[in-house]
């Protein structure tokens, strides 16, 4: 089998602009039957998946539900145990450590440099826990000083994100969802982390919330240098806050690319249906005829398709997609642009449409 | 204005709870042209949804309706108006899903998960058209068939669950179809779904709509969605609309704070990466509404009146009108208001 291109750099993280790098991760989920859990098959939700996040950048990664992307988080903040792969993430110090090689306790001092933000305020915070206990819960795991510190810094940090320090003797249910989600930011920036897994951290809120928020997270960016992997489905809002984006389509990365070459200049027949579908805020500019239809449904993970796993939906689809599986490949050393298709250089493509 | 197939006029819905009284709906007029798109938009808790439930007469206890009408041309029986009726009574249930038809956010909870696709759809073609059994079945599959499900006569007998979330919504709306509905109401049918399954949905509602012309309410909080389907837009916050125009005077020359408001703070796919710029603070809790008009704590463009007036609907074009001091003569609604 081709072996993948890792998009960045080679092996050892030979780039020091790297703060991780994951290489050939899997993640499979068995599926069992019967009384005794036969496994009769699995789960490809993460197959052989690539790439890399420089340190200080946002990086995008979008997908249909069920393409793997939350599961990609998940592994990175080690919520599962992947199957199989490398997760290199550089120290403070510059040393290397694979993530998915370690266990238990071994984890812990990672758990304060990668943190993460969910996607619904109202089931991620503990209801029975004060806002104070919610955000301080990793410091005091963590044994990282006294009450009185405990609270000058969650007192700090609910300030930084825009809440009264007071407001951390209340309860969860004492907030609107906008400043629900300010206090599960502030959780994540409680134990000064350098990257933050960010899951869909927008899209269960208001529009008017949902500028707010994205701002917020912009300025602490800057102020913290913080690195973001920010999964959503919403193409508009990684367009704003994202610095280059990936693409997963089943389990694979089928596209990577710098932010707005992914928009204009799309190298994936997946993107670009994506791309097609995205709303347009202009009733001037309506086009009904720019939409492609994907035909049938995504492809089931247990049982994918041969091949390329796009092929029985692409229309630009030819024998060979049906046999041979399109490594991810650099098309475009200079951007950095990758894609896993046979036929890249030779289709045209559209890209969104641009306001 | 053309053929108006509803006319609402100054609804008010209210919800009598222990903590106190919620004005969900507070003083809405609303005039749906047949044949049309129209799309309500607004911020959750901004009354949408019940101002849709309410012409079905579905609001449930603690919420009631205080006053107002809404003036329904039926297609047998004349122009009713809705708020008269019983909301148990047959006269509502004749129009409920023959007449007026709904479909709801959440395929998943609102298909039973223990009826079949079919009986779910021949139920409510039993219900109000003179057929049989088989003929009911042959207008589900023939319905089906109408929403792109492959294979229909095969997935006529297939429980919800076997069935993924853009075809459950495909199966709700031959459902709320099938008896050729003049109005359908869709409360953010596309929200759950992904990106290219809505692009999907969305034109399939249109092309149906196009071909019966059906009423279409389109119930949303997604401004692209508006601009990709809507003819008119009418803007809600909390509990009233504040403007109400055009797709294109909307988008493209909004008058009303809050409108801009909106549209300045949503992330557009553009070249430059600007900053948004958000709505300031949060929409307040419904049991403390603010005086006067609701979004001035949160309006930059705020006069000294908009925490004493309610802004009364000025017309500005025909078809566009807004709810705000800025576009009225303050003295003549003070005075109309305080006697």
């Amino acid at each position: 089998m081709a072996r993948q291109v890792t998009p960045g750099n080679g092996k050892n993280m030979a780039d020091d602009q790297n703060l991780l790098e994951i290489n050939h991760l899997k993640m499979y989920f068995p599926i069992t039957q019967g009384l005794f859990g036969r496994v009769i098959g699995y789960t490809k939700a993460v197959d052989d998946v690539s790439f890399t996040i420089r340190a200080g950048e946002t990086l995008g990664l979008v997908g249909e539900s069920g393409c793997g992307k939350t599961t990609v988080g998940r592994c990175i903040v080690r919520g599962y145990q992947p199957t199989d792969g490398e997760m290199l993430f550089r120290k403070a110090d510059g040393a290397v450590v694979d993530l998915s090689m370690l266990q238990g306790e071994e984890l812990r001092p990672y758990r304060k440099e990668i943190r993460m933000i969910f996607q619904d305020p109202y089931s991620s915070l503990n209801p029975r826990m004060s806002v104070f206990e919610n955000v301080s819960e990793a410091l005091h795991v963590n044994k990282m000083g006294t009450r009185a510190e405990m609270e000058e810094r969650v007192g700090y940090l609910l300030r930084r994100v825009g809440l009264r320090p007071e407001y951390m003797k209340r309860y969860p249910h004492a907030f609107s969802g906008g400043e629900r989600q300010r206090v599960v930011v502030a959780r994540a920036m409680v134990t000064n982390p350098c990257l933050i897994v960010a899951d869909e951290a927008v899209s269960a809120l208001d529009v008017s919330i949902r500028a707010q928020i994205l701002n917020l997270m912009e300025e602490l960016q800057a102020d913290f240098n913080l690195t973001y992997l920010f999964i959503s489905h919403d193409l508009s809002v990684i367009r704003h806050i994202c610095d280059r984006v990936i693409v997963m389509y089943v389990g694979k990365v089928v596209e990577v690319a710098e932010g707005l070459d992914i928009y204009i200049n799309p190298q994936h027949p997946y993107t670009e249906a994506l791309m097609s579908a995205v709303p347009i805020f202009n009733p001037r500019q309506r086009d009904r005829d720019r939409r492609i239809h994907l035909e049938g449904e995504v492809a089931d993970p247990s049982n994918p398709p041969s091949g390329c796993y796009f092929h029985p939906r692409c229309r630009y689809a030819e024998d060979r997609c049906e046999h041979e599986t399109p490594p991810l490949r650099q098309i475009d050393a200079e951007r950095g642009h990758y894609v896993a298709c046979h036929f890249a250089e030779k289709l045209e493509l559209r890209g969104a449409v641009i306001e | 204005m053309g053929d108006i197939l509803l006319d609402v006029i100054d609804l008010k819905i209210h919800f009598f709870t222990d903590e106190g009284v919620v004005k969900a709906v507070d003083g809405v007029d609303l005039a749906i042209e047949r044949g049309k798109t129209l799309c309500l938009v607004g911020e959750s808790g901004c009354g949408k949804s019940v101002t849709c439930r309410a012409f079905l007469r579905l609001i449930a206890n603690p919420g009631r309706l205080v006053s107002g009408e809404m003036h329904f041309r039926s297609s047998t029986n004349g122009t009713i108006d809705l708020a008269q009726l019983d909301p148990k009574g047959s006269a509502i249930r004749d129009i409920r899903g023959k007449e007026i038809a709904m479909i709801f956010q959440e395929p998943m909870t609102s298909l039973s998960l223990m009826h079949t696709v079919g009986d779910q759809i021949m139920e409510s073609v039993l219900l109000h058209e003179n057929v049989l059994k088989p003929e009911a079945r042959d207008r589900a599959i023939e319905m089906l068939q109408r929403v792109g499900i492959p294979k229909p006569d095969r997935l006529v007998d297939e429980y919800p669950f076997r069935l993924s979330g853009g075809m459950r919504q495909r199966a709700m709306i031959a459902m709320a179809l099938s008896c050729n509905p003049t109005m359908l109401i869709a409360d953010e049918p596309t929200t759950a779904l992904d990106v290219t399954t809505q692009a999907q949905i969305l034109d399939l509602m249109l092309d149906l709509q196009r071909q019966d012309n059906m009423t279409l309410m389109f119930i949303t909080h997604d401004l692209g969605v508006v601009a990709e389907i809507a003819d008119d837009v009418a803007v809600m916050y909390l509990g009233r609309i504040v403007e109400r125009a055009s797709v294109d005077t909307i988008f493209n020359a909004p008058q009303h704070p809050y409108t801009q408001a909106l549209l300045r703070s949503i992330p557009k796919i553009a070249m430059q990466r600007d900053e948004l710029d958000p709505i300031k603070g949060m929409v307040p809790s419904p049991y403390r509404r603010p005086s006067g008009c609701t979004f001035h704590p949160r309006c930059s463009r705020r006069i000294e009146a908009c925490n004493r007036i309610v802004p009364s609907v000025t017309e500005l074009a025909p078809g566009h009108t807004v709810r705000c001091l800025l576009y009225e003569n303050i003295q003549e609604t003070e005075a109309l208001q305080h006697g």
